[in-house]
């Protein structure tokens, strides 16, 4: 019994003993720290594949491993990743009944060109003849070039014969205008396990994009890319089926390696490359304990130059809470600050905020199919009833600012100039009044014996969706409007009620990047059960904007056709735009230090964290703590 | 009639309660229950009639929001600017009924369930004691969240489906009730008599189970409570704004590091109100059980 | 005995199917579908989407796609929705820690809930007894998330103390020992907070029952020989009371494998039943047919083992 006794008492003091023992460890242990990147997220990376993930927390992870032909810098400028330089032509092709018709074109143009000085509008490259088409290259893709040449030829007296169209159910076309990319790639780049990077991989990335079996998300970016040709090993040529201005963009995504991807059927990606990706980017893969962490560790043989720090580690941290309780002890580097917290971390010195302006909009979608919303007065009378500014002091603390449409402020062709809708509860009653709804006796507003209600949905586990419900209700109460709130989990929410366009309203966000092509979001056309319009909004003004957007490559122009837009969608209220939340994040100050490559070789400036037009984290591969400073010397230090 | 407590009170109840009434920590509980049934029932009734009380749960001031206690708000308030005092008031009543609601739930099925078991024997038993272990694979939290789905998110939902996923243990309870209480005399009487089942059930056999069936009820409210505390902190609770405890938890969760009111009070009175079932129901068993 | 065994195996087997039927038709009949894709995205064109349906036969009737499901279950290919890997491959990965986490919850849970129990039995009716019973009823009456956040709070800001995930981050370790230490200390936490309801039970059980057997004839006679109090008390009370413990192993299995969602999300540790919530939430119909299965077998064994112990160890039961 003695025994007994001593394995009684003695197992719980035991592992009292042993609790004691390492807690002391731990906390003991908190000063050696490695040269390593903490980042704490909530959700986890889905897969390490560039070309099948589409979750932002994958793409944080992706972004240090991978690079693309093109990428934005600190300007949003478009400069070269992978590839060194590129540039754009497209191919006008004309056709003719016989050789004859084809001739006289021909001559058309080579006198055309030596009797007068070509307008802007048309600057051409070279004209040739081939059988019965005559091809000629533009320096600008772009339809309306195009169509100047077709026009000026039209009105010389020549008629070519129509093209069939591209997609079955559209329109003839009266020429073939295939713009043309041509990149030439950066040479000695290697892939992680040594292998060099050629206009292979670019090749293979596409096909794989293209590929059933890959299910790329990324797949309607290249629906229109007609070949992709590799002449030599660091050249790629990509030609596409009509001009579409977003196809310089699509090649800033990620380039995948066909050395080993190529050989590896597609159904074998998930269980062995995607777990352990090899990229060209200035980290390489380490481990992945899934739910736990992914450590990505340094490439010293990166095309730019080693990284300064060794590792990278993206920590799964659930809840909220202990996310932020880890950055406050320092566990992770950085945090996303909430709203309401954003005021006293800037008030304390040990922190360093970075601040931009939301790439993510929010609002209450109605549906456009039910009678009730289909009133512009009531639409309207919504917007003026709902106190958006006062939401923003609310619920985002200040942090944010009104929407007004579509686009918002950090997009370089957003439009300053639309106005946004003023709280006025009065004209909101006022324009009530006049569409007909008397007020009721219990409050509400009553016309033709129907209440003057709708039920609002939104998902779960966001709050600052929910607190838009409420405030909604309380706000619209005022006038006369009765809300109900209910909410409901995501995938029910898309199955059931958006799947079916079932709703009355809901309470939504878009976060769309610098995308100018809305076309998916907002086309009359775009209205079946998996697409996008599931409000049903149809303007056939905002239809021909956004065909033209899409056919659109010239900056200035982009710029003025995306306003217009902005304005025509604001008008028609098809949302009740919400507002911009601010993002915010946090470091402790003096945490990371940035040493960059300058404009120059060999030129390198070392800076504090500092945020940018592209972001704050934009080239997090050249953060260094100060602890282990950097080897390659700084040519100019900011303090 | 004599005050002399000594005497032993000539009832089985009275003897059960003597003893209940003796362990000091079920006093205690009971006095909570008490209170907690007052603040529940009394804030239900004022609401109901719609009387003017100080701060009604769901006015937003979004001037104060975020405020700790204070004179004016003894709880503090939310992130919305609302009184958590009259939050968490209004809460009680709904814990109270989140309780009741889902231990009668699932004392009816368990009841109905474990006595046939009992009662009946044989392949009857052996069936429903299959189901009753079928059911214990799935996990509660799935069906919990399909009923929710499938017949929408309000509060009677929810508190219906978690008696629904609670009545295997009343269920085992009964059964074993019934398999010992089965065999007594009176029982074998009554059947020789010609009694129908029924009868027998309602007449001889629950009364005298109905001890256990009480603890059980009595220990099953803080589960429910507790369930549906947990329910809300993952985001599946009811629908705003209405508060719930764990309700106020749930939204005030993000701001826990500087609103500690938000967590602390709602928690407290989670723990407060369970514990006393808790202990109020053991009691109750001590003194049921120490009878024999 | 052999045939009483094989007789329950059948009928767990069968009984394994119908329940796996079940929870099908209950998962895939639940309102909303998959969707791995996050938030909308204007990109993703509906020949992906349709692609991906036909992929997982989520456009075949039902009774097709169990059997699908089934067929690859059985192959050893089934695959996740999610992320198209393999699910056992994905249940077993979260394994280790779910068992080390539910294993430490386990044995603290005994050694304690026995520590507390025993000295509650022995000052029964006692003001320590009456402590003891409010701290047991403490323990269970204390909402998870609450208590966890308390902790993690206190441990984390107060203390300056990592807990958080499986072990600390960015530090280096002088040592093997010390960063054995540092992932022992990582798990004891949340498996302590898992314990609690366990050192509640296991007390008031322990305690209820060596209250009784306290009481029987045999150890009164055990007294009136003369062993020393401490003999009888330990030796025969404990060990008597212990006996329903040991057929109650049987019910062990099913809880090694379940996992807390709370507590798995508070503290970062990667567990099942993050697995399965997250499952549930994403409509990942190959999971959770798996993981129900798997769960569904344990149980079924586990009472199976639990009738046979209780057998072998009460020789007054007959297995029918």
């Amino acid at each position: 019994m003695r025994s007994i006794r001593l394995f009684l008492y003695g197992f719980p003091i035991g592992l009292l003993l042993l609790l004691g023992a390492a807690f002391l460890n731990a906390s003991f242990l908190s000063v050696a720290k490695k040269n390593e990147m903490s980042i704490g997220t909530v959700g986890e990376a889905s897969t390490l594949n560039p070309v099948q993930a589409n979750d932002f927390h994958s793409g944080e992870a992706l972004s240090l491993m991978f690079n693309g032909l093109i990428k934005y810098n600190q300007d949003l400028e478009i400069v070269g990743d992978l590839a060194t330089s590129w540039d754009l032509s497209q191919e006008t092709t004309l056709q003719f009944a016989s050789e004859e018709d084809a001739a006289n074109a021909l001559a058309f143009f080579t006198n055309g060109i030596s009797v007068q000085p070509p307008p802007p509008a048309r600057p051409i490259n070279g004209v040739f003849k081939k059988g019965k088409e005559v091809i000629i290259t533009l320096k600008q893709p772009g339809l309306k070039e195009s169509e100047d040449i077709f026009n000026a030829l039209l009105a010389s007296g020549c008629h070519p014969l129509p093209f069939p169209a591209i997609e079955p159910g559209s329109k003839e076309r009266p020429f073939k205008a295939e713009p043309i990319i041509r990149f030439n790639l950066r040479e000695g780049v290697r892939w992680h396990d040594g292998a060099p990077f050629t206009s292979a991989d670019v090749a293979f990335t596409y096909r794989a994009i293209m590929d059933d079996k890959v299910a790329s998300p990324r797949r309607s970016d290249f629906e229109l890319v007609s070949s992709v040709a590799t002449p030599d090993l660091h050249t790629v040529v990509v030609r596409y089926k009509k001009p579409f201005s977003p196809a310089l963009l699509s090649w800033m995504g990620s380039i995948l390696p066909e050395h080993i991807l190529g050989k590896l059927d597609p159904s074998k990606w998930p269980v062995s490359y995607n777990r352990s990706p090899v990229g060209t980017g200035p980290f390489k893969f380490g481990s992945w304990k899934t739910n736990e962490f992914i450590r990505l560790v340094k490439n010293p043989d990166y095309f730019l130059g080693a990284p300064w720090l060794d590792s990278v580690v993206f920590r799964v941290l659930p809840d909220p809470l202990t996310l932020q309780l880890a950055f406050q002890t320092k566990q992770v580097d950085f945090w996303d600050v909430d709203p309401w917290a954003v005021k006293s971390m800037e008030k304390n010195p040990k922190f360093a905020l970075f601040s931009s302006a939301g790439g993510m909009y929010l609002y209450m979608g109605w549906n456009l199919q039910r009678p009730l919303f289909q009133d512009l007065r009531i639409r309207q009378a919504v917007a003026k009833a709902v106190n958006i500014p006062q939401m923003i002091r609310c619920i985002l603390y200040g942090r944010g600012i009104q929407s007004t449409g579509i686009f918002t402020p950090k997009m370089w062709f957003f439009n300053p100039s639309v106005k946004a809708i003023p709280y006025d509860p009065a004209a909101a009653r006022a324009l009530l009044d006049e569409a007909g709804w008397k007020m009721g006796r219990d409050g509400i507003r009553v016309k033709d014996g129907k209440r003057l209600s709708f039920t609002v949905i939104t998902k779960n586990g966001d709050e600052i969706r929910r607190d838009i419900a409420t405030l909604l209700q309380d706000d619209l109460k005022q006038v006369g409007i009765e809300v109900k709130v209910e909410i409901y989990e995501w995938s029910v929410l898309l199955s059931r009620f958006i799947g079916k366009r079932d709703f009355e309203a809901i309470v939504m966000g878009w976060a769309l990047g610098n995308d100018y092509d809305q076309y998916a979001i907002w086309h009359s056309s775009q209205t079946h059960p998996e697409e996008l319009n599931f409000i049903g909004y149809s303007n056939p003004k905002a239809d021909r904007l956004l065909m033209e957007l899409r056919q659109e490559y010239s900056r200035q122009e982009i710029i003025r056709i995306a306003g217009e837009l902005q304005q025509t969608i604001y008008n028609d209220q098809p949302d009740l735009f919400l507002f911009v939340p601010e993002s915010t994040s946090v470091m402790w100050k003096g945490a990371y230090r940035l040493r960059h490559p300058g404009q120059k070789s060999g030129e390198w400036i070392d800076s504090p964290i500092r945020m940018t037009k592209a972001g704050w984290g934009y080239d997090m591969e050249w953060f260094y703590r100060p602890e282990y400073p950097p080897t390659n010397p700084a040519t100019q230090t900011i303090p | 009639m004599s005050n002399d407590s000594k005497i032993t009170p000539s009832t089985p109840t009275g003897r059960i309660l003597r003893r209940f009434h003796a362990d000091p920590l079920a006093r205690i509980s009971v006095l909570i229950i008490v209170l907690f049934a007052l603040f529940a029932g009394g804030t239900a009734l004022l609401s109901s009639f719609n009387l003017n009380w100080p701060f009604d749960p769901n006015i937003t001031n979004l001037e104060q929001k975020l405020e700790p206690p204070s004179s004016h708000h003894w709880l503090g308030t939310d992130n919305l600017g609302r009184d958590v005092l009259s939050r968490m008031l209004h809460g009680s009543s709904i814990s109270l009924t989140v309780g009741l609601i889902a231990v009668f739930v699932s004392l009816t099925i368990g009841i109905v369930v474990g006595a046939a078991a009992g009662f009946f024997g044989g392949i009857t038993d052996q069936i429903l004691m299959r189901s009753v272990d079928a059911l214990l694979c799935f996990p509660t939290f799935f069906l919990i969240l399909t009923a929710v789905a499938l017949l929408g998110p309000s509060l009677l939902n929810i508190v219906v489906v978690i008696g629904l996923v609670s009545w295997t243990g009343t269920a085992r309870l009964v059964r074993a009730e019934f398999l010992t209480l089965r065999e007594t005399e009176y029982v074998k009487g009554a059947r020789v008599l010609g009694q129908k089942s029924w009868t027998i059930i309602t007449r001889h056999i629950l009364p005298n189970a109905a001890a256990p069936i009480l603890v059980t009820a009595v220990l099953g409210i803080p589960d429910a409570i507790l369930s549906e505390a947990g329910l809300s902190f993952l985001g599946f609770g009811v629908q705003p704004p209405q508060a719930t405890w764990g309700n106020i938890i749930a939204d005030g969760k993000t701001y826990l590091l500087d609103a500690w009111w938000l967590i602390m009070f709602p928690g407290l009175a989670i723990l407060i109100a369970s514990l006393s079932f808790y202990l109020a129901g053991d009691a109750l068993r001590e003194a049921a059980e120490s009878r024999n | 005995m052999t045939s009483f065994i094989l007789r329950r195996l059948a009928l767990s087997v069968v009984l394994l199917f119908i329940i796996s039927i079940i929870s099908f038709f209950i998962v895939t009949l639940t309102p909303g579908s998959p969707y791995p894709w996050g938030e909308l995205n204007p990109k993703i064109s509906a020949e992906v989407k349709a692609n991906f349906r036909k992929k997982f036969h989520l456009d075949r009737p039902l009774p097709e796609q169990y059997a699908f499901i089934m067929k690859d279950l059985f192959k050893g290919d089934l695959r996740s929705i999610k992320d198209d890997r393999p699910v056992m491959g994905k249940i077993m990965e979260r394994l280790p820690a779910t068992l080390a986490l539910n294993f430490t919850a386990i044995l603290i849970s005994l050694s304690f809930g026995t520590l507390l129990g025993v000295y509650a039995a022995r000052n029964a009716g006692r003001w320590q007894d009456i402590v003891c019973s409010f701290v047991a009823f403490l323990f269970i009456a204390l909402p998870g998330f609450w208590i966890s956040y308390l902790i993690a709070i206190i441990l984390v800001k107060g203390f300056g103390v990592p807990i958080l995930g499986t072990h600390s981050y960015g530090i280096a370790f002088p040592n093997h020992l010390a960063a054995y230490l540092d992932t022992i200390w990582h798990l004891l936490v949340p498996a302590t907070i898992l314990a609690l309801g366990g050192i509640a039970s296991q007390s008031r059980y322990l305690r209820a029952t060596m209250i009784g057997t306290i009481r029987e004839d045999y150890i009164r006679t055990a007294r009136a020989k003369g062993l020393p109090e401490e003999t009888v008390l330990y030796k025969h009370a404990l060990r008597n009371s212990v006996r329903p413990l040991v057929t109650g192993i049987g019910l062990l299995l099913p809880a090694l494998i379940s996992g807390s969602v709370i507590i798995e999300s508070i503290f970062a540790y990667p567990g099942m039943g993050r697995l399965g919530y997250e499952a549930v939430l994403e409509r990942d119909y190959p999971t959770l047919v798996a993981l129900n299965f798997v769960v569904a077998a344990l149980v079924l064994l586990g009472n199976l083992l639990s009738d046979i112990l209780y057998a072998a160890v009460d020789p007054r039961v007959r297995l029918e």
